[in-house]
């Protein structure tokens, strides 16, 4: 059937027990008014086509662009009605139908709807530009089951990256749709009218007294290009004037950092400076007292803004990992793996490793996913370069890790000692884990690092191991 | 002090000498069965360029590659080793030493930032684990030597490094509190 000879009017409910409300979060959405049964039609919206060059040369740049669904010819629909405000959610109690015999979207509830719940669609979906039918129903039997699993979360994962027509992968994705949520993040002194000095997290820094302002330019340009930057020093400033004297702050390594010999410059030394950012003006008047830190108030609960491209970035890692472990698991291995995909919008050159647990072939009970992985990414420096700068063997500086698992406090520590910058897992581990089962090792006082430790929503069952076992 | 403890601390404080000769953070160890010792090491990250790459884990690796050492695939390869370990595991360490069932460990100074057997983690015996059995930890054998062989390694100047810089003005500190 040519879908755009159509000439029948598509149905309009409007007491379909719908109504619009605001959120602070999300702005205007879909609710419910009242209970609504499994399966119920509960908004069918006429669509307005743009057609493809209209939509090439104008639409995509305009707030439209969010809207559009892609139609099956190559046009662009946008649904009038209730069909533009739905929000997005990786678990959506309402499925929709497009129907190009009536040039409409129907709308459906999923399961039993209470009152005044919202009501949300996935946004992601195959059927936004490879619909293969005239009408095609989105409910699969994975999505009939409430979508359990990570049918939803998951499956349609490529939906988001292929939609880069129609869709801005610089769109902030909700904090609630986000596949994975971040495990509380390494205590902070927020609260300082409770806490003494002394609980003040301090870490020892090498810092140099420089006489001279020339010299600063000078230092600043060698430690920009001997790449010596400590990134796990952003939250101070670089340069401290007091008394008098400018002081310039170096490194947290252990060992003291070299200088330029020319400079003529006396050794660096050690002092304590806050280990992180100053969230209240009180914290930032006590940490100023050891080193002149940044403020940075954060919001209650906010946390980093995710964008609908790195979501997607996220989600492809994570498919890496999954498959990455049932390989492991069809090799006779533990399903266990790890993956350093390349940064998000980070260099090509950038190395890039997988590795899964080899315990069993290797008769070694300490071939862990994240130690075989941190030894890969060895081996391709080794074979790389002979460069023996300072902090060259801290390999996944600034680096995410995806992991199937928690990680044991062992494989924890290593990547630690590795100073990752993030990790993501699947399957928590309650009582061997190390980033929030048994202990929380980026979180505790002392360690000289910190990551950050996001948790996936969704436990992959086909990957759940003996809850004794350190993954 | 018990002196076969001394005698095998001793031993791992030359893997820790080594090390230094080598440019590496200074610890050594050695791990002992039946009074022999059957696997010595020392740090080895810069050369590797690995920061996991331990004595303890040098050793461990040493150990399970030679099969007449474990000859039965055994849950608990260490079940009859004690480690002698001039620095207090680390966490990573300790986690791994528990994995294979050590029998025990000795070693010389407490580490502040990473220790795992006390200083900032029990994952010896406080931490429980569903399978693995604690560990007994007990430090303070040849303290001095080893806290002092950090402070020669940290005040040594590093030829590796790209712009060599002189620490001539730089002061051994021997007072060890």
């Amino acid at each position: 059937m040519s879908v755009s000879s159509s000439s029948i009017a598509p149905e309009h409910l409007n007491s379909s027990g719908c109504r619009i409300q605001y959120s602070e979060s999300k702005g205007r959405g879909v609710y419910a008014s009242r209970e609504i049964p499994r399966n119920t039609v509960i908004e069918i919206s006429p669509v307005l086509f743009f057609g493809k060059k209209e939509y090439e040369k104008y639409g995509k740049y305009t707030v439209l662009d969010h809207y559009t669904f892609k139609w099956k010819d190559g046009r662009m629909a946008l649904a009038l009605g209730l069909g533009s405000l739905f929000n997005h959610s990786n678990s959506p109690n309402v499925s929709y139908t497009l129907d190009p015999c009536t040039d409409s979207i129907r709308y459906r509830t999923a399961r039993n709807i209470d009152p005044d719940e919202e009501l949300c669609i996935f946004y992601g979906h195959n059927l936004w530009f490879d619909p293969v039918d005239t009408t095609v129903s989105v409910i699969n039997p994975e999505l009939e089951d409430g979508w359990g699993g990570l049918s939803a979360a998951w499956n349609d994962h490529d939906d988001l990256g292929k939609l880069s027509n129609s869709v801005d992968q610089n769109e902030i994705v909700d904090d609630h749709s986000l596949p994975f949520t971040m495990l509380k993040p390494p205590p902070e002194e927020e609260d300082l009218a409770t806490v003494r000095t002394e609980a003040l997290h301090l870490v020892l820094a090498w810092v140099v007294d420089v006489p001279e302002s020339r010299q600063i330019t000078t230092l600043l340009k060698w430690l920009k290009n001997s790449g010596s930057e400590d990134p796990s020093l952003g939250h101070l400033k670089r340069i401290r004037k007091q008394d008098g004297k400018t002081t310039l702050l170096l490194s947290v390594d252990p060992t003291p950092p070299e200088l330029p010999v020319e400079l003529e410059l006396a050794s660096p030394f050690q002092i304590p400076v806050p280990s992180s950012a100053a969230l209240t003006l009180t914290s930032l008047s006590l940490k100023a007292t050891f080193w002149p830190t940044f403020y940075a108030p954060k919001r209650k609960g906010e946390v980093e803004h995710w964008s609908r491209g790195k979501v997607e970035w996220a989600r492809e890692a994570m498919k890496v990992v999954e498959t990455e472990a049932l390989k492991s698991q069809s090799e006779n291995e533990l399903p266990i793996s790890a993956f350093m995909p390349a940064s998000y919008g980070g260099g090509e050159d950038e190395k890039v490793a997988v590795a899964h647990d080899t315990r069993t072939s290797n008769s070694h009970p300490l071939r862990h996913a994240v130690l075989n992985l941190i030894r890969r990414v060895a081996d391709l420096e080794v074979d790389k370069s002979s460069s023996s700068e300072n902090g060259f063997n801290y390999l996944l500086t600034g680096r995410s890790v995806f992991l199937s698992h928690e990680p044991c406090i062992m494989c924890s520590m290593a990547l630690l000692h590795s100073r990752v910058k993030q990790i993501f897992y699947l399957n928590p581990m309650r009582r061997t884990g190390g980033c929030g089962g048994v202990t929380c090792l980026p979180t505790l006082q002392g360690v000289n690092h910190r990551f950050e430790v996001f948790l996936w929503k969704e436990v992959v069952s086909k990957l759940v191991i003996n809850e004794a076992l350190d993954a | 002090m018990n002196s076969t403890h001394l005698h095998w601390m001793q031993e791992a404080m030359a893997m820790a000498e080594e090390a230094l000769a080598a440019a590496e953070v200074p610890v050594g160890c050695v791990f002992v069965r039946g009074e022999k010792v059957i696997a010595k090491a020392r740090n080895r990250t810069n050369q590797l360029r690995n920061a996991t790459r331990h004595a303890e884990l040098e050793a461990i690796d040493e150990i399970l590659s030679d099969k007449t050492l474990t000859p039965q695939i055994t849950e608990y390869p260490l079940s009859t080793t004690t480690l002698y370990v001039t620095v207090e595991p680390c966490i990573m360490c300790a986690s791994a030493l528990r994995q294979l069932g050590i029998r025990e460990v000795i070693y010389g100074c407490g580490n502040e930032r990473f220790g795992g057997c006390g200083s900032v983690l029990g994952v010896n015996s406080d931490l429980e684990h569903p399978a693995h059995p604690a560990y007994k930890a007990t430090g303070g054998y040849c303290r001095e030597d080893a806290i002092m062989i950090l402070r020669r390694f940290y005040i040594t100047e590093n030829t590796n490094a790209p712009v060599p810089k002189s620490k001539g003005n730089r002061i051994l500190k021997t007072e060890i509190s």
